[in-house]
Formats: structure tokens, C-alpha cells, sequence
């Protein structure tokens, strides 16, 4: 494992370096419908731009996000996932977000221990009047996976 | 249960093989400049199980609505999936088009390619693969969709308004009106709210005692509305139709009126059963403590407009016992400025500033009366021409944001003493005349700053309580700035007056009426939809072990039948997941959002 | 010199502007020289070319940032004149005293062009007190040596014969208090706040790069300085991650604070001194930094001295006119300045005294109250030399 990720290294700074393309990140949200996917629009409605490395998946809830749906983008190829909820004591479900945040510690566990990086999960707060930060989100998470490299867990698993 | 009411639905079909029609939204050019619809739509029309796909100017004007209707008709289409912009825009209108055309409306996906796509991605290449990709998600979810059965619940009929001010005072009369009962929620021992505080408005110049007094009479008067003084909302469950609201006493216990935020509040009060909920909650006026170089704290002839008013209904304007020669204006104090956290415009220290520039001229015809502005905002209806009166009477305009106060030791009525600015006497306002082009000092003897609105320091109580979001403003944030202006995030729940931005009165009774007459509408109607996409149990592979009970917020799942299997009443169910992802067994499904919906989505994203 | 305004515009963010006007009336110079930053703004908004050669006022300006504390946009207005002024000294138009200034820095590493080795001079009588401060300087980037407080003494109070007590009272007042500072010793270099002010962002680079290094290998955990102007750009515009760096009267105010520095009551035999005074905000430490109420709490705490304010001070105060590269440019007026019209100011409170907690501050309004005659009834001090009179009793009984 740490021997793939040593070899992902070089090769990301290479992309970088060289006027190839460089490595595009494929990164997984999942949004709760209540705050950062309205965020999300937020920001289109603002016109905010971010990379467009980032595909949503509407939920209702931070809190309905199985752990199957982060590990299967992980092990399908994608090279990062983002959950975004809403901040604490703004659930529309009284405590949804405090249900993510517990089972995401435990799921980044989980992860580090099955020697999957954890550093590609981000779960982040981000309220229905933030746009300016849902595009800041991404594209920091972008860039953090770009210097990071494609994800070295690409296998032919079934979830 | 389900199953029984599809076919009332008209949806025959429970295995039905998918049968989707993509229709891919141009938006007129706000898609179409980034996205090759034209590709993506061919792209779609590859997909497994999608028979039709097209790109339209507007798929939500009528010919596009036509064209998804016929194409049902023709190629007996079974799922819809509209790529244009987010559901939470047109949803609903998809739906609507479905269900009309006998497609269960839960059977429409949407692809949101606009506001998370072509609006935010300059790349026309990437953001076509974007977009594709996008499609491709929404058809994988279409393919596994269910179609759901929409469920009704009868309401309770009533209403709670929080802020007794106009905009509170408004929504009461006309919920009364109807024959509904209005509770009316006021923390301060009066009604009125900041209004009370005012002279005279604009642009009628109409006494405010002329207006007041009959508007809280009526209300006081009216048989259907219940008035709670010095009380708060404590406590609020429930959901659209059916809220049970807590009432407490609030500043009895020692704490002061319009105290401190999050004031301690006394035991509850009463305990109402509603079908809706009106937060009025107001404003705070700026405090220019925080613009310290204006002088505010420094000197007593330099006042804030609300404590203009209040020397203008007192009718007395004198400095230190005598009349003022120059009276000065400064617009836009905690306004527009970002140091202080108000990017907004106030958008009535315009029209109040001409109204008191006005006054002041009446009632010192010898005085100079200057206006330093940045801009004149002078809209609405008959506020130009109110602009234009106070300039012919000679109020004096002088554009410069004033930039500091402060008084000059060799000014008149000034003597000795080591702190001169604990007296009296002229102050001079630094500013430059930019249309001059010149920095200025202009000696004034009385200053009125125009202070701004502002959120309330304690709008996050109501936040909290209602789950109401807030837009970067800081004020609580509508569900859409212009189709559901009064509408929030929360069904059920609106907002009027001031706590949404700020507004004179003329617009916060427009806002008032506005949100009384949507709060009204499933009032009356009798019954409110409910989620649909609720959460089900297999009790096949249910062990009883309680957990999704535990993890629930609303009660909704109970462990009461023969077999010990847990149930969830889908009336209580609100459709977060949590018990979903929570079962060991995977025994609960929630639907429209299924696993196997969920998963199917990432694989066409990662593909 | 036509400069092309559009990269400059969009790199300095100044879209933002709404004309509104607060910076140019706030600004203390534009009152009385033709400097008038609003309309720079506009220029550079409107204007594909500005001819830079054009606006010799840009060497007006203090660094006051009133303009840009004020500014309700976020523009920053002085940012732009600093840019501006870069765009002169890249092409070599800079007054003459200024570039003298500047040439000093570079060999010296001091404005006044004084040689390297003297730059302990203002220590003279105290060397057992430098020794310490002889070992970091040769020492400098040993892990052994590693202090805790590092004093930064900066380039006036190391050379300008009237700025030297205040230095050698700090020194005093720290050891009496328990510290144990070090310096730089003949190390230390131009702190290069003014030099980035003037524009001279290449030289400004360099003593960020040579000063930063200097100062991680120290390793300590506090510097102190004497001027705000150093703390100004220490604190900023460094990067000492780790290091808390904090202006003497910070310092002060916390000893004072937590007890640790106590001034003898004036008793019969020892009288005290009586002094009314009053204090004038440095910008560098007020505006720019939000330090208003450390200095008055020292002075508060001195028996015997009683604090009265000007009218403008805090947010407010009047700028002396000596930042910004101003101590080694006249500018476009001279017969109007501005500290003429503060010590008046101050001799308008009845004070007798006028307190400043920076050299530049001192300097120019202590030469102002010479021109104006107002010798015999104020006085100008900094803050340092008070504490330092107040506790001299106590050393020598």
C-alpha cells in the first residue's frame, strides 16, 4: 500500500511539472438537500466558479450517508468524496450532521485500517447561504488531491 | 399498504421494464453557451433503458412541457429525466407534468446542469463531460425509481406570528380575518414594535400615531387573535400543517425587556397546536459605537436618525438650548460597509433621511440642512418625487461619505477644561466633496447619523428553534428571492417585515400579506401533502433489535406487532435516512434515495 | 512613465471602489497637498495608461491606512500608492534624500547610513547588560543560545541621539522586571517597514529574508520591539510563525497587569514627579493594529500622573506625518504640518507633558514644538521614559 502510494507521488508531480494534462481528480458528493446542495446552487446563482472536478449526489440528509457510499466511489476509482451537512445545530433533521460526524470518524477507522487513505474523505459543514465556501471546498479538496495523486485503490470490487 | 394505493395513482405497473425520455434544458443560453446540449443529448439517448432523448430551448415553458407530454403519450414512457437547472427550481413543475400524463410524478429525475454545472464551469469541455455524467446519474437513479404514493394529512387549522410589529400585527389581522385563530407572540410589553419609535413616514409625511394606534387596536380588539406580551416561542415540533408551539414568559424573571440574546425565559405558557408559523422578528438598528470615527460616544449633538425621530416628536431640535444653524446628515452609517459587517444597503436612510431633512427645514426655516450621500436611493412608489420636494425646499446634497467627526478647540461655546470634547459646541464633519474633488471640514451643531438595519444580535434563537436558514446577510433567508419570496427552507414556516432584509413599512406589509395569504392557503385547504419518500421496513429481515427507534427524532418506527419487527408510520416519517443506514440487518429502505438508487449513481459518475 | 493600469487594477482588487470618497476625506496629507487617492482609484478604473512621473504627491503620503482601516469596500487605497511608488523606484525616480535613505539600508542596513559596528552605541553605559545580547548576535541560529525574549531595538533608537534613552530605559525597565532580553547586536538590520512603504518592494524582499532567517535562529518565543513601525511589519508581513511578537507597551501593560512591575508610591522624601499628560496614538500601533488601551493603562498606573485625551485620538488620532518613508521626504508641503497642529493640540488640554510610544512620533512632534514655541509648556516623552523616571527612585534610593 505504502509502496503504491510512494510511486503515485512521482507521477502527480510530473503531470504537474510537464504541459501534459494534469491529473484531474474525480471526487464524489454526496450534499444533504437542506444546506450545501442549496449552497451548491447558491453559488451557480452567484456565478462563484470552482473546478468541475466534483459530480453531487443529492440526499436528504448528511446523515442517510451509508458507509457503502463512500467506500464504492473509493474502490471504483474516484479519487476523493466529499459529504457536506449542515452546521451543527442546523439540522432540518434535529441531529442528521452529529450522525455523520460520528459514523465518519468511525468510517475513516475503518479505512486507515483496510489501508485506504483517509485523507480523501472531507466532511464538511456548509450552510444553504454559503456558496462562496462550497467553492472554496472544492476547490481546496481539487487541489489537495491533485498534489495528492490519482487514488492507487482502483480494484474490481463489488460493494 | 403501498402497493394498494399505485394503482390509484394510475401507475399499473410494478415491474414495469424502464422506459425513460431525457430532455436536456438549454435554458436559453445559460446552459447552452457552456454545455454542447446537442452532444449530451445525443450522448443520452445511448443509455440503457432511455428511448427518447432531446434538447429545448426551455423545458419549462409550455411547448417544452408539451413535447415531454407527448412523448409520453407516443413512446410510453415510464421515467423522466429533465437536465436543466435544480430540482429545487422546477421540480415541481416536472412532476406536475408527469403525473398529468397518468407517470407517477416520484418517476421524474432531474440533473441539475445549470446551477451545478454551467454556471460555475467556464471549460465548454469539461463542463459537457460534466453535464454528461450528470445525465448519466440521474438515469441510473430513474431506472431503479419507484413510483410512491402521495400521501395527505389534515391540518390544524391557526397560526403563530412571532414580533408583534407591523409586519406580526398584519399577518394576525388577516389570519383573524378569515375566521382562523392568530396567535400573536411579543417579547416587549407592547405592540408596535420600531415602528412606536417613529415620527412621521415617508413619503405621505402621515403621522405615525395616525397609524399605529388603530393597526394594535384592531388587533387587540379582533375576537380570533390571542395577544401574548413579554412572551417567547420556547419550543417548536412538528411539520406543515400540524406544529405544536411552546409559549413562554419572557423577561419576568429578572432579565430586561429586548435584553440581552437568548434572555432567559419563564416556565411555559401555553402549549398551541398550529398548521403555521410567521416569524416577524424585526431588526437591530446599527449602533455607531462601531463607526468610532464618527464621533457617536463622543459628542451629544452627534445623534442616530431613531433618536432624531424621537426629538422630532418631541419637537425639540435644540443644542444645549438653543437652535441649531446647521444641521448635518450622514447617510449610510453601518450600511454598505463592509468593516462592520453590512455589505447591504439599508434602503430606507435615503427616503427617512429626506423625510427628516425636511422636517428640520420646516421647523428651522433659518437653518442650513446638508446631506453628505453617497448615492440617493430614492425608489418605490413616490419616492423620487419626495427626493425631489426635499432638494426644492433647500436641503442641501453634498456627495462624500463623511470620514471622521470631530470638534475644534477654538469652536464657540468651548471653555477651558482639560477634556474638550466633554462639552458642547460645533463639530466638524472631515469628509471631501467628490464631486468637487475637494476634502472638506464642515462645521455643524447638530449631526444626525443615519443608521442602518441590521440583523438581530439574537436571530440565532429562532434559527436554532425553527431550523431556518440565514443568507450571507445575516438575515433569515427565503426559499427563492424571487418565485417564494416569503417562503423558507421549512414547509410550514414564512417570514415577514425586516427579519428577512430590510424594508420600509409600505413593503413590509406588501411581505406581511404576502406570507399571511401563503401560510393560509393549506389552511384552508384542509389537507398538506406529505413525504412521500419515507422510510420502509422489510420485516423479513427485521430482528426487532430497536436501533433505528433509538436513532429517530420523530417516532416514527415502533416495535409493537406480533412478531416484534419494527414498523415506521409513514404520517410521522420525515425521510432523513437515519434509520436506514443505521439497521444492522439492512432492513430498512428509504425510499426514492434506496442504496441500490444511491450506488447506481456513483457507478455512472465514476464509470 | 505610462503605466498600464490593468493589471495593477485587477491585482490590487480596486473594482470594488464605489467612489464614496471616506479615504480621500479622512486622509491627513490630501487636505493640504493635492494628494487625493479617490481620484488615483478613478484613473485607475477609467484610464487604460496613468502617467506615474505626473503624481509627485504620491511621496505625500504617510502610511497612515486611515484610508484603508475607513475603506467600507475593503479597497485598500494606500496599497495603491505604494504599488505606485514601486513603479517610480523601479525606474529610478525617487527623491533624492530617499534614495540616500534607501542606499543606507542596503549597505548599512540602516536609513542614516551610520555604520554597522555602532549599531550598539545606544547601549553605551550598559554593557554588562548587552553581553547576553553580544553571545545571540554571534551565536545567532545555535540551538544553545535560544532565548525567550528577543529585543528588537530598530534602526532610530540605535543611532538617533534622542531616541537612544528610550532604548537604554526599555533595557532598564525589562531587567527590573525580571526579563532577560537579548538582541541582535550589530547583526540587526533595518526592520524594512518604511522601505516596503516606499516602494521599494526588491529591498524590502531582501531584509524580510535576511531579518527572518536571523530571527528563527534565535528561536525565541517573544520579540518586542521598540517602534510600532518594526512591530507593524514583524507581525504582518514576516511570517514568524511561533513567535508572538508584541510592541513594548504591550509588554508593559501585561508586567503592569499581573503584577510583576510596580512602581514605588510617591512618598515625602521621595515626592515623585507630577505630570499632566496627554497621549497621541501612533498610527503604526492605533490604527494599524488596534492598540489603544495598553499605553493608557501604563500611564494610568505611573503615581502621580494624571492622563487627560485630546480630542481626536484612538481611532481618530492625527497622524505626525513620519511614516511612510516621510522621515527622509519633505513632500509637497512643508509649511503646513500636521504635527504643528497635534501639538497644539495637545497643549490644548492643559497637559504639560505629551506622551508618543514610537520614535518617529517623537521626533517629529518634539521638533514641532520647538518651531511652534511651545517649549516651556510641553514637553514630549515617550511612554518608555516615564515608566523609567517613575522607577528610577526605586533603584537608587
Amino acid at each position: 500500500m505504502s509502496d503504491q502510494a510512494c510511486e503515485a507521488k512521482p507521477a502527480a508531480q510530473l503531470a504537474a511539472a510537464s504541459p501534459e494534462p494534469r491529473f484531474e481528480p474525480k471526487i464524489v458528493a454526496f450534499l444533504c438537500n437542506w444546506c450545501t446542495y442549496t449552497g451548491a446552487d447558491l453559488a451557480g446563482t452567484s456565478r462563484i466558479q470552482y473546478p468541475p472536478n466534483v459530480r453531487i449526489i443529492r440526499l436528504m440528509c448528511s446523515g442517510s450517508v451509508d458507509p457503502t457510499y463512500v467506500l464504492k466511489p473509493l474502490l471504483d476509482g474516484a479519487d476523493g468524496v466529499l459529504i457536506g451537512g449542515c452546521h451543527p445545530g442546523d439540522c432540518h433533521y434535529q441531529s442528521g450532521n452529529y450522525k455523520a460526524r460520528r459514523r465518519t470518524i468511525a468510517l475513516k477507522e475503518i479505512l486507515r485500517s483496510a489501508g485506504i487513505d483517509e485523507t480523501r474523505v472531507w466532511l464538511r459543514w456548509i450552510s444553504a447561504s454559503e456558496g462562496q465556501r462550497f467553492a472554496d471546498t472544492v476547490t481546496e479538496m481539487t487541489e489537495f488531491l491533485r498534489e495528492k495523486g490519482p487514488n492507487p485503490m482502483r480494484t474490481e470490487w463489488a460493494v | 399498504m403501498q402497493r394498494l394505493s399505485l394503482t390509484l395513482m394510475g401507475d399499473t405497473m410494478m415491474e414495469q421494464k424502464p422506459r425513460i425520455g431525457v430532455y436536456v434544458c438549454h435554458c436559453g443560453v445559460n446552459i447552452a453557451a457552456v454545455v454542447d446540449v446537442e452532444r449530451v443529448a445525443r450522448a443520452a439517448a445511448e443509455l440503457p433503458g432511455v428511448v427518447v432523448a432531446r434538447d429545448n430551448t426551455y423545458m419549462c415553458s409550455d411547448p417544452g412541457q408539451a413535447l415531454i407530454k407527448q412523448d409520453i403519450r407516443e413512446h410510453g414512457l415510464n421515467r423522466v429525466v429533465v437536465a436543466s437547472c435544480s430540482p429545487r427550481m422546477h421540480e415541481r413543475t416536472f412532476r406536475a407534468v408527469a403525473q398529468q400524463e397518468g407517470v407517477n410524478p416520484y418517476q421524474v429525475e432531474m440533473a441539475n446542469i445549470r446551477e451545478q454545472c454551467s454556471w460555475v464551469h467556464r471549460d465548454k469541455g469539461r463542463a459537457t463531460e460534466k453535464a454528461g455524467l450528470l445525465i448519466s446519474s440521474a438515469v441510473a437513479k430513474a431506472t431503479r425509481l419507484e413510483p410512491l404514493e402521495q400521501r395527505e394529512v389534515d391540518v390544524t387549522p391557526g397560526v403563530v406570528i412571532i414580533g408583534g410589529g407591523v409586519a406580526g400585527m398584519t399577518v394576525a389581522l388577516d389570519v383573524a380575518n378569515t375566521g382562523l385563530p392568530a396567535y400573536l407572540v411579543e417579547r416587549q410589553k407592547s405592540l408596535g414594535g420600531r415602528v412606536a419609535e417613529l415620527n412621521r413616514t415617508f413619503p405621505s409625511l402621515q403621522p405615525v400615531s395616525e397609524l399605529l394606534p388603530p393597526l394594535i387596536a384592531r388587533v387587540q380588539d379582533h375576537p380570533n387573535v390571542t395577544v401574548f406580551l413579554r412572551s417567547c416561542v420556547s419550543q417548536v415540533e412538528g411539520y406543515i400543517g400540524n406544529f405544536e408551539v411552546e409559549i413562554s414568559g419572557y423577561g419576568e424573571t429578572g432579565t430586561p425587556v429586548g435584553g440581552d440574546p437568548g434572555s432567559k425565559s419563564d416556565a411555559p405558557r401555553a402549549g398551541l397546536s398550529v398548521g403555521a408559523i410567521i416569524v416577524a422578528t424585526g431588526y437591530d438598528v446599527f449602533d455607531p459605537d462601531r463607526t468610532p470615527e464618527l464621533g457617536y460616544r463622543d459628542y451629544p449633538n452627534v445623534i442616530t436618525s431613531l433618536e432624531m425621530e424621537e426629538r422630532l416628536i418631541r419637537g425639540d431640535l435644540t443644542v444645549d438650548g438653543r437652535s441649531p444653524e446647521r444641521v448635518a446628515f450622514v447617510k449610510c452609517v453601518g450600511s454598505r460597509d463592509a468593516r462592520v459587517g453590512n455589505s447591504h444597503c439599508s434602503r430606507v436612510c435615503c427616503m427617512y433621511t429626506a423625510k427628516q431633512s425636511r422636517l428640520v427645514r420646516e421647523m428651522l426655516p433659518e437653518a442650513d440642512v446638508t446631506v453628505f450621500y453617497i448615492d440617493v436611493r430614492a425608489f418605490g412608489k413616490g419616492g423620487e418625487e419626495f427626493y425631489d420636494e426635499a432638494r426644492s425646499q433647500g436641503v442641501r446634497y453634498r456627495r462624500g461619505n463623511v470620514s471622521e467627526i470631530y470638534r475644534k478647540r477654538s469652536a464657540p461655546g468651548v471653555d477651558g477644561g482639560l477634556a474638550p470634547h466633554a462639552g458642547a459646541g460645533p463639530v466638524v464633519l472631515v469628509a471631501e466633496d467628490t464631486l468637487l474633488g475637494q476634502p472638506i471640514e464642515f462645521e455643524a451643531d447638530l449631526v444626525v447619523l443615519a443608521v442602518g438595519m441590521e440583523p438581530r444580535k439574537d436571530a440565532g434563537v429562532i434559527q436554532q428553534l425553527l431550523k431556518l436558514p440565514r443568507s450571507a446577510d445575516g438575515f433569515f433567508l427565503e426559499a427563492h428571492p424571487k418565485l417564494r419570496p416569503v417562503d423558507t427552507a421549512m414547509d410550514g414556516i414564512f417570514l415577514a417585515g425586516c427579519c428577512q432584509g430590510p424594508k420600509d413599512i409600505a413593503d413590509t406589509v406588501t411581505q406581511a400579506k404576502a406570507a399571511a395569504s401563503s401560510a393560509l392557503i393549506p389552511l384552508i385547504r384542509g389537507s398538506v401533502p406529505v413525504e412521500s419518500a419515507s422510510a420502509v421496513v422489510n420485516e423479513e429481515l427485521c430482528a426487532g433489535c430497536a436501533m433505528c427507534v433509538d436513532v429517530c427524532p420523530y417516532d416514527a418506527p415502533t416495535i409493537a406487532n406480533l412478531w416484534r419487527t419494527s414498523r415506521i408510520n409513514p404520517v410521522l416519517c420525515k425521510g432523513c435516512g437515519a434509520c436506514a443506514v443505521t439497521c444492522p440487518s439492512s432492513a430498512i429502505r428509504l425510499q426514492h434515495f434506496t442504496a441500490a438508487q444511491v450506488l447506481a449513481q456513483v457507478d455512472a459518475l465514476v464509470q | 512613465m505610462a503605466l498600464k493600469t490593468q493589471k495593477l487594477t485587477e491585482q490590487l482588487e480596486l473594482f470594488g471602489c464605489i467612489q464614496c470618497g471616506k479615504c480621500t476625506g479622512g486622509c491627513p496629507v490630501a487636505r493640504k497637498t493635492t494628494l487625493n487617492m479617490r481620484t488615483l482609484i478613478y484613473h485607475m478604473l477609467v484610464d487604460a495608461d496613468m502617467d506615474v512621473d505626473a503624481h509627485q504627491e504620491l511621496w505625500d503620503c504617510t502610511a497612515c491606512f486611515t484610508c484603508v482601516e475607513r475603506c467600507p469596500k475593503d479597497v485598500e487605497p494606500a496599497e495603491l500608492i505604494i504599488s505606485l511608488r514601486g513603479e517610480l523606484v523601479e525606474s529610478g525616480r525617487v527623491p533624492e534624500t530617499l534614495g540616500t535613505a534607501l542606499m543606507g539600508i542596503f549597505r548599512q542596513g540602516n536609513p542614516s547610513g551610520m555604520a554597522r559596528q555602532d549599531r550598539e552605541l545606544w547601549a553605551e553605559g550598559m554593557e554588562e547588560s548587552l553581553e547576553r545580547a553580544k553571545g545571540l548576535a554571534s551565536h545567532a541560529g545555535s540551538a544553545q543560545e535560544e532565548c525567550e525574549l528577543l529585543y528588537f531595538v530598530g534602526c532610530i533608537p540605535s543611532y538617533d541621539q534622542r531616541i537612544q534613552p528610550v532604548a537604554r530605559a526599555l533595557l532598564r525597565t525589562f531587567e527590573r522586571a525580571g526579563l532577560d532580553p537579548g538582541t541582535l547586536g550589530t547583526r540587526e538590520s533595518c526592520c524594512g517597514n518604511e522601505v516596503r512603504r516606499m516602494g521599494e518592494a526588491g529591498l524590502f524582499g531582501m531584509l524580510v529574508e535576511e531579518n527572518g532567517e536571523l530571527l528563527r535562529g534565535v528561536g525565541a518565543r517573544q520579540l518586542v520591539t521598540t517602534s510600532p513601525h518594526c512591530f507593524n511589519t514583524f507581525r504582518k508581513e514576516y511570517g514568524l510563525d511561533g513567535m508572538e511578537v508584541l510592541h513594548y507597551t504591550q509588554l508593559l501593560a501585561r508586567l503592569i497587569e499581573q503584577g510583576e512591575l510596580t512602581f514605588p508610591e510617591p512618598s515625602e522624601a521621595r515626592p515623585g514627579e507630577h505630570r499632566t499628560v496627554t497621549y497621541h496614538d501612533p498610527c503604526f500601533l492605533g490604527k494599524q493594529n488596534q492598540i489603544y488601551d495598553e499605553p493608557r493603562a501604563i500611564l494610568e498606573a505611573i503615581p502621580g500622573l494624571k492622563l487627560v485625551e485630546m480630542d481626536r485620538r484612538r481611532e481618530r488620532s492625527l497622524c505626525c506625518e513620519g511614516g511612510g518613508g516621510r522621515m527622509w521626504v519633505e513632500g509637497t508641503n512643508l509649511q503646513e504640518r500636521l504635527a504643528f497642529q497635534r501639538v497644539q493640540e495637545a497643549a490644548e488640554t492643559g497637559a504639560d507633558t505629551l506622551a508618543v510610544a514610537c520614535p518617529f512620533c517623537l521626533l517629529t512632534l518634539e521638533d514641532a514644538v520647538k518651531v511652534q514655541g511651545l517649549d516651556e509648556e510641553l514637553c514630549v516623552m515617550d511612554i518608555m521614559e516615564l515608566v523609567d523616571i517613575a522607577l528610577e527612585e526605586d533603584l537608587d534610593p
